[in-house]
C-alpha cells in the first residue's frame, strides 16, 4: 500500500498544497471550523492533511476550553475547570495557568463570601444588642421620669406643709405677745392694788381698834396682790420659753423648706434629662435611645446592602 | 441505518490518554468532520463517517435521556459534558468523556456542533455506569420512545435532587472522582 515518492501524483500534491494553504489562511483569520478535506492519490498529502487537521483540532480544543473555563469561573461555576487531558506542552502549560487563576478566583470568591457572611452576622448581633439596650434605656427612662415626677410632687407637698407649720408657729408667737401684754396689765393692777392695800393698812392703824378688822382685810388684799405678781412673773417666764421655742422652730422649718426647694431643683433637672426640656434640641433619654436605635438600624442596613 | 445493524460484541476498546477524538457536525447532527482517532476507534472509514448522522456510533445501552439532555443543552447555545458509551462498526464498544459545544460564525449564527472526546478514567466509568443503569431500567419499562425519554429524564431529575447536584456538577463530581 505504501506509495513510493517517485510514484506520487504531482497533481495530488499541488492540490494538497492549495487546500492546506486555504485552510491555514482561514484558521489564521480565526475560522477554526476549517479542516483540510479528503485528498486522494497521495500518501504524503494524506499525512500532511492529518498533521494540519490534528494541529487545528488541538488549537480548536484549547480555544473552546479556555473560553468556556474562563466563562464558567466568571459565573462562579468553579467546578468546571480547564480539561488539560489531550493537550500537551505549551497548550498544557497555558491551561494549567488558567486553572491556577481560576482556583485563585475561586478562593477569593469564597473568602469574600465568608467575609460577607461574618459581616452580616456582626450586623445582626449589633442590631439585636442595640435594640435590647435601647429598650432597657427607654424602660429605665420611663421609670426614672415617673420617680422624678413623684419626688417633685412630694417636695411641693412638703414645702406647703412646712409653710403651714411656719404659719402656725408664727401665730403662736403673736399669741404669746398678747399674753405678755395681758400679764403686764395684770401686774400693773396688782401694783396698784398693793399700794391701795398699804394705804388701807395705814388708815386702819390710824383708826385704832375700830380699824383692826379692816387692817386684816387690807393685809389679805396685799397678800393677794403679791401672789398675783409672783404668778405673772411665772407666766412671763413660760411665755419667754414658748417664744424662744417658736423662734427655734421657725429657724428649723425655714432650713427644711430651703433644703426641699434645693432638692426640687435637682429633681427637676433629672426629670428634664429623662423627659427632655422645652427646647426642640433638648431631647430626653428615651428619645436619645430611639435616635441611637434608628442610627444603628440605618448603619446595619447599609452593611447588609453592601 | 448502519449503526442499528451492528451487534455489540462485548469487546471494549480504549484510546490513548492524550488522544482526542474529534468530530464536527452540521446543525442537524450530520458528521462533517472526523479526525483520524475517531475513524480508528469507531472502525469507520472516512467515507462511511462523513455524511452520516452522529448516531451511527450510538450504543443500545446508552440512556435516551442523556441524549435528550445533550441536545436540549446545545439548543440553549451552551456547552455540555457527558460520559458516552459508543459502538464501533465492528461491534466493539468504547467509553468517552465528551465535551460538546456549538460553533458559531462571526455574526453568531449556528454553524454546527463540535465534540472533543477524551479517555475517561476507570473509576469515572464505574460511577457513571451505575447512574445509567438506573436510567435504562426506567426507560426500558416503557414501550414507546417518547415515554422512555420522559421516564429517563424524570429518573435523572430525581437522582440529581437526591444528591442535591445539578447535572453539570454531577458530571464534574464523577470526573474529579468525587461522585457520591
Amino acid at each position: 500500500m505504501k506509495a513510493r515518492p517517485e510514484t506520487v501524483d504531482a497533481a495530488a500534491l499541488d492540490e494538497a498544497v492549495r487546500l492546506v494553504t486555504e485552510v491555514c489562511e482561514r484558521a489564521c483569520n480565526g475560522d477554526l471550523e476549517a479542516r483540510v478535506p479528503v485528498i486522494s492519490g497521495s500518501e504524503r498529502a494524506a499525512r500532511i492533511r492529518i498533521a494540519i487537521n490534528g494541529l487545528l483540532d488541538h488549537v480548536d480544543a484549547f480555544v473552546r476550553e479556555s473560553g468556556a473555563a474562563s466563562a464558567a469561573a466568571a459565573e462562579g461555576r468553579f467546578h468546571r475547570r480547564f480539561l488539560t487531558q489531550g493537550l500537551d506542552g505549551a497548550y498544557r502549560a497555558a491551561a494549567e495557568q488558567i486553572t491556577h487563576s481560576n482556583q485563585v478566583m475561586s478562593r477569593t470568591a469564597a473568602q469574600f463570601a465568608d467575609a460577607a457572611r461574618a459581616r452580616q452576622a456582626l450586623a445582626d448581633e449589633l442590631e439585636s444588642a442595640v435594640l435590647t439596650v435601647s429598650e432597657q434605656v427607654a424602660t429605665a427612662a420611663t421609670e426614672m421620669g415617673r420617680s422624678a415626677n413623684g419626688l417633685a410632687d412630694f417636695a411641693r407637698v412638703a414645702v406647703a406643709d412646712a409653710e403651714r407649720g411656719l404659719g402656725t408657729v408664727s401665730s403662736l408667737r403673736t399669741s404669746s405677745d398678747e399674753i405678755r401684754h395681758a400679764v403686764d396689765l395684770i401686774n400693773q393692777v396688782a401694783a396698784q392694788t398693793r399700794l391701795l392695800a398699804l394705804n388701807a393698812t395705814i388708815e386702819a392703824a390710824r383708826a385704832g381698834s375700830a380699824g383692826r378688822g379692816f387692817g386684816v382685810v387690807a393685809n389679805e388684799v396685799k397678800n393677794l396682790a403679791n401672789e398675783t405678781s409672783a404668778s405673772s412673773e411665772e407666766i412671763m417666764s413660760q411665755v419667754n420659753t414658748v417664744q424662744q421655742s417658736a423662734a427655734d422652730a421657725i429657724g428649723v422649718l425655714e432650713a427644711v423648706t430651703n433644703r426641699i426647694r434645693e432638692m426640687s431643683v435637682l429633681v427637676e433637672g433629672i426629670a428634664q434629662a429623662v423627659d427632655g426640656g422645652h427646647q426642640i434640641e433638648d431631647v430626653g433619654l428615651s428619645q436619645l435611645a430611639e435616635v441611637l436605635r434608628a442610627e444603628v438600624s440605618r448603619f446595619v442596613s447599609t452593611i447588609r446592602a453592601s | 441505518m448502519r449503526a442499528t445493524e451492528v451487534r455489540p460484541s462485548g469487546i471494549e476498546r480504549t484510546f490513548g490518554e492524550n488522544e482526542l477524538i474529534v468530530s464536527k457536525t452540521d446543525p442537524r447532527g450530520v458528521i462533517t468532520y472526523a479526525n483520524d482517532v475517531f475513524l480508528r476507534i469507531s472502525a469507520l472509514s472516512e467515507d462511511q463517517a462523513l455524511g452520516s448522522p452522529h448516531n451511527i456510533i450510538r450504543h443500545p445501552d446508552m440512556p435516551r435521556a442523556v441524549f435528550k439532555l445533550l441536545w436540549d443543552t446545545l439548543e440553549q447555545r451552551k456547552e455540555i459534558f457527558a460520559y458516552v458509551l459508543n459502538l464501533a462498526s465492528d461491534g466493539a464498544h468504547y467509553w468517552v468523556y465528551a465535551h460538546v459545544t456549538p460553533s458559531f460564525d462571526r455574526s453568531g449564527r449556528l454553524l454546527g456542533y463540535h465534540s472533543n472526546r477524551r479517555r475517561p478514567s476507570q473509576p469515572a466509568v464505574a460511577a457513571i455506569r451505575e447512574v445509567y443503569a438506573r436510567l435504562l431500567d426506567e426507560e426500558r419499562r416503557q414501550s414507546r420512545t417518547p415515554d422512555a425519554v420522559a421516564a429517563g429524564m424524570a429518573a435523572l431529575e430525581r437522582m440529581l435532587a437526591e444528591r442535591g447536584r445539578t447535572y453539570d456538577e454531577l458530571v464534574w463530581d464523577v470526573t474529579d472522582g468525587g461522585a457520591r
